[in-house]
């Protein structure tokens, strides 16, 4: 236990000393802050184009459709061109949509807006430069459908004040999310995204140091300091060290960066305010409320996970000789990892499903997508516990089939082993 | 003082189809420096390594100074410096060096404390350069062993085994490596060391045990393995022409003069042959014309009677192998 010790603090304290990790700690929150405030600063600036009225409209309705939509762009932007208005019979559509096409290539104006004898029922044609921007497709629907509203209510005989009275009117849903133990605070946007970054950081911190334990190991066998340690320490013990050292490395990393994004988060009005975010859009930045079950849930899923993974990767580096042969050797275990990530935007969109529940109980899935799913929905304990068992049943097959590779591997110089050979260690030691 | 350092019995290795070693059994007397010697492939590096608990044996017991080598705690009193040499390259020397003494459970303070001592002594740390705080490749190769063998000795061991421990030195540091061997035993430690040069083991080792093909060919105190081996060896040295020369080679070739002849060119060491009498030898010798330096009757060398005992096919079959 005490030279296992030795080990730990040696992996730890060099890792915690090294530049990266330095530079990765204290970057990690900015970017994280980054991607948090960005989608906001843009939210917030997803106003439609100044420009918007600067098209050409071919109204082939025969019932001034074309006007009502026209007058009610350019009051949009009063300082943009207003819209021109081409009342057309329907056969010289094709005729004008090809004239206005070539306003758009010459730069004349944004793009066309066709209204024939489908518009009535709610369908409108929209060609130009910015018909790729969802903000400004979204403001000719609502004006068009408004129009079109307009035109049946003075139909039926209101005046036309009162029509555009009655029909402008925008709604803004505020969504709440509803779990088991009834409404919470945090809207379901925002826990969408926790459950997101919670999975990322999570696949991250595997990834990242179960690797970096990898290099390690190999570099201990190409540097031959392999043999000096064992000399003195089991190589179970070695390799327990390295893992719980990295480990820990990883859990001081993500402590710092979760202390980080708290503390940006308690002074997020200021913050905000220097990006140039409204005050009032500073409210939309929340982080969900994780209850103390929860918290300890992810801990124990990580953990695990962690040590699964890190010491698949040890195997992995006590296998090969070299650094050409360390990522083919990996690929294995790089793609347990990954079928995670495949399965992360399913499991998102749907964390209920049997897919979701399935890979949440595969001992290699369950560390990132249970993480994943709690966050998202509320999952019973027992199904909670039952992965968590699922995935130490799986951490244990890992260290005893790693530590047999890891003890014979380890001082075992030459070409990569093949399958066979592998049986043959893993039966040896 | 009565247990030996290490008391190896029966001792068996196999690497799948292959005999490492097999039924090896010697003893190693406290305070002794022994020499574990051998081709190449004889199973010396296999044999060291079973010692230390790398590897371990298929059969057969070992003792470390007197207790079960698996028994808790005993390889924290043994120093070992591995064939392959190698340290973190991107760790500072003295963090490293207190890893080092950490896993062999010396405390912080006292590994500290040593560290400094060998630096100095060492010269690793001079008024001019402070090397402690550079990272290992940093360091030439030269001082890069150095700091390997301050590693192997800082928990001060009460036995100490360097695999190959010549090999990659340079004459300097070969030098005082042979000084600090001679400095431990004096201290009263237990020195082992495996090489496959005869001249060094001749020169600083009490006993010897030669291996080869995993199986021990003898083994006891240098003096009494040369004793046994007969004083039917004479040292010659000659100058002299080429053609003399020559004529002095054909008298070697005699197998009923001499049944061996280490030819060195200048020396030759030649085991007499039975019943050849070294005075005939000399009067055929000075016929030849060539200048005897000299002719000495001595006991064999190591070397000599190692390409004895193991044979001239035992030495090259070994040289392709490894370890």
């Amino acid at each position: 236990m005490g030279k296992t010790f030795v080990v730990f603090k040696r992996e730890y304290l060099e890792r915690v000393r090294s530049k990266w990790f330095i530079i990765a700690t204290v970057l990690g929150p900015v970017f994280l802050g980054l991607i948090t405030v960005v989608p906001i600063v843009l939210s917030s600036r997803t106003k439609s184009s100044d420009r918007i009225s600067d098209l050409v409209i071919i109204d082939a309705t025969d019932q001034g459709l074309g006007d009502r939509i026209a007058k009610t762009l350019a009051s949009y932007t009063p300082n943009a061109p207003p819209p021109r208005l081409r009342v057309v019979k329907r056969e010289q559509v094709a005729a004008e949509e090809e004239h206005a096409t070539q306003q758009v290539i010459d730069r004349e104006a944004l793009g066309y807006l066709v209204l024939d004898s489908a518009t009535a029922a709610g369908t409108v044609r929209y060609a130009g430069r910015n018909a790729t921007s969802l903000i400004d497709v979204q403001v000719i629907e609502r004006t068009v459908r408004q129009a079109i509203l307009a035109q049946r209510l003075e139909a039926e005989g209101l005046n036309s004040a009162r029509v555009s009275m009655l029909t402008s009117l925008t709604v803004n849903a505020k969504t709440q999310k509803i779990t088991d133990r009834g409404r919470e605070a945090a809207s379901g946007m925002a826990s969408f995204f926790f459950g997101y970054v919670i999975a990322l950081v999570l696949y991250m911190m595997i990834a990242i140091y179960g690797q970096n334990i990898m290099r390690g190991v190999l570099e201990e066998k190409t540097n031959r300091v392999a043999e000096v340690v064992v000399s003195s320490v089991k190589p179970d013990a070695l390799l327990t060290g390295k893992i719980l050292g990295a480990g820990c490395v990883a859990l001081t990393q993500v402590v710092a960066w979760a202390t980080m994004t708290f503390i940006m988060y308690q002074i997020r009005a200021p913050l905000l305010k220097a990006f140039g975010v409204p005050s009032m859009l500073a409210g939309a930045v929340k982080i969900p409320a994780v209850s103390l079950i929860v918290g300890v849930a992810l801990l124990l899923f990580f953990l695990l996970g962690f040590i699964l993974y890190a010491s698949l990767f040890g195997a992995v580096g006590a296998m090969v000789s070299s650094q050409e042969d360390v990522q083919q050797a990996a690929t294995p275990v790089m793609m347990l990892l990954i079928a995670s990530i495949i399965f992360m935007q399913p499991v998102l969109l749907n964390p209920s499903s049997t897919l979701a529940s399935v890979v949440s109980w595969l001992p290699f899935t369950a560390p990132i997508m249970m993480p994943l799913r709690m966050s998202l929905i509320a999952i019973p304990w027992y199904e909670i516990v039952g992965s968590l068992i699922s995935v130490a049943l799986g951490c244990w097959l890992a260290i005893w089939l790693s530590a047999r590779i890891y003890r014979v591997g380890l001082l075992m110089y030459g070409k990569k082993p093949d399958m066979k050979e592998l049986a043959r260690w893993i039966r040896m030691a | 003082m009565t247990d030996p350092a290490i008391r190896i019995s029966g001792v068996t290795k196999h690497f799948a189809s292959t005999v490492a070693v097999r039924e090896l059994s010697l003893v190693v007397p406290r305070g002794a420096v022994y020499g574990l010697l051998g081709p190449n492939g004889a199973g010396k590096t296999t044999t060291i390594r079973m010692i230390l608990d790398i590897i371990s044996p298929d059969s057969g017991t070992i003792e470390i100074l007197g207790q079960p080598h698996l028994q808790l705690g005993v390889r924290d009193r043994v120093g070992y410096l591995p064939e392959e040499r190698g340290l973190y390259k991107k760790m500072q020397v003295r963090r490293v060096l207190r890893f080092l003494a950490e896993l062999k459970g010396v405390s912080v303070a006292v590994a500290d404390r040593r560290i400094e001592e060998w630096l100095r002594r060492l010269s690793l740390v001079t008024p001019e350069k402070d090397w402690g705080n550079a990272k290992v490749d940093e360091l030439s190769r030269g001082m890069q062993q150095k700091v390997q063998f301050i590693g192997t000795l800082l928990h001060e061991p009460d036995l100490v085994i360097l695999d190959e421990p010549f090999s990659g030195l340079d004459p300097i540091n070969a030098q005082a490596l042979k000084d600090t061997v001679v400095d431990l035993k004096r201290a009263g430690k237990t020195v082992i060391f495996s090489t496959h040069l005869m001249d060094n083991a001749e020169r600083l080792c009490d006993s010897v045990c030669i291996i080869a093909n995993g199986e021990k060919v003898l083994d006891g105190e240098v003096a009494a393995v040369k004793e046994s081996h007969g004083a039917r060896n004479v040292a010659l040295s000659v100058d002299g022409d080429a053609a003399s020369r020559d004529r002095v080679g054909a008298i070697l070739q005699d197998r009923r003069v001499a049944s061996r002849v280490d030819d060195q060119n200048r020396f030759f060491e030649i085991q007499l042959a039975p019943g050849a009498d070294p005075q005939e030898l000399l009067r055929r010798v000075v016929d030849t014309g060539a200048a005897v330096r000299r002719f000495e009757l001595i006991t064999p060398s190591l070397h000599q009677i190692f390409l004895e005992r193991v044979g001239a096919s035992g030495v090259e079959a070994g040289m392709s192998g490894h370890g």
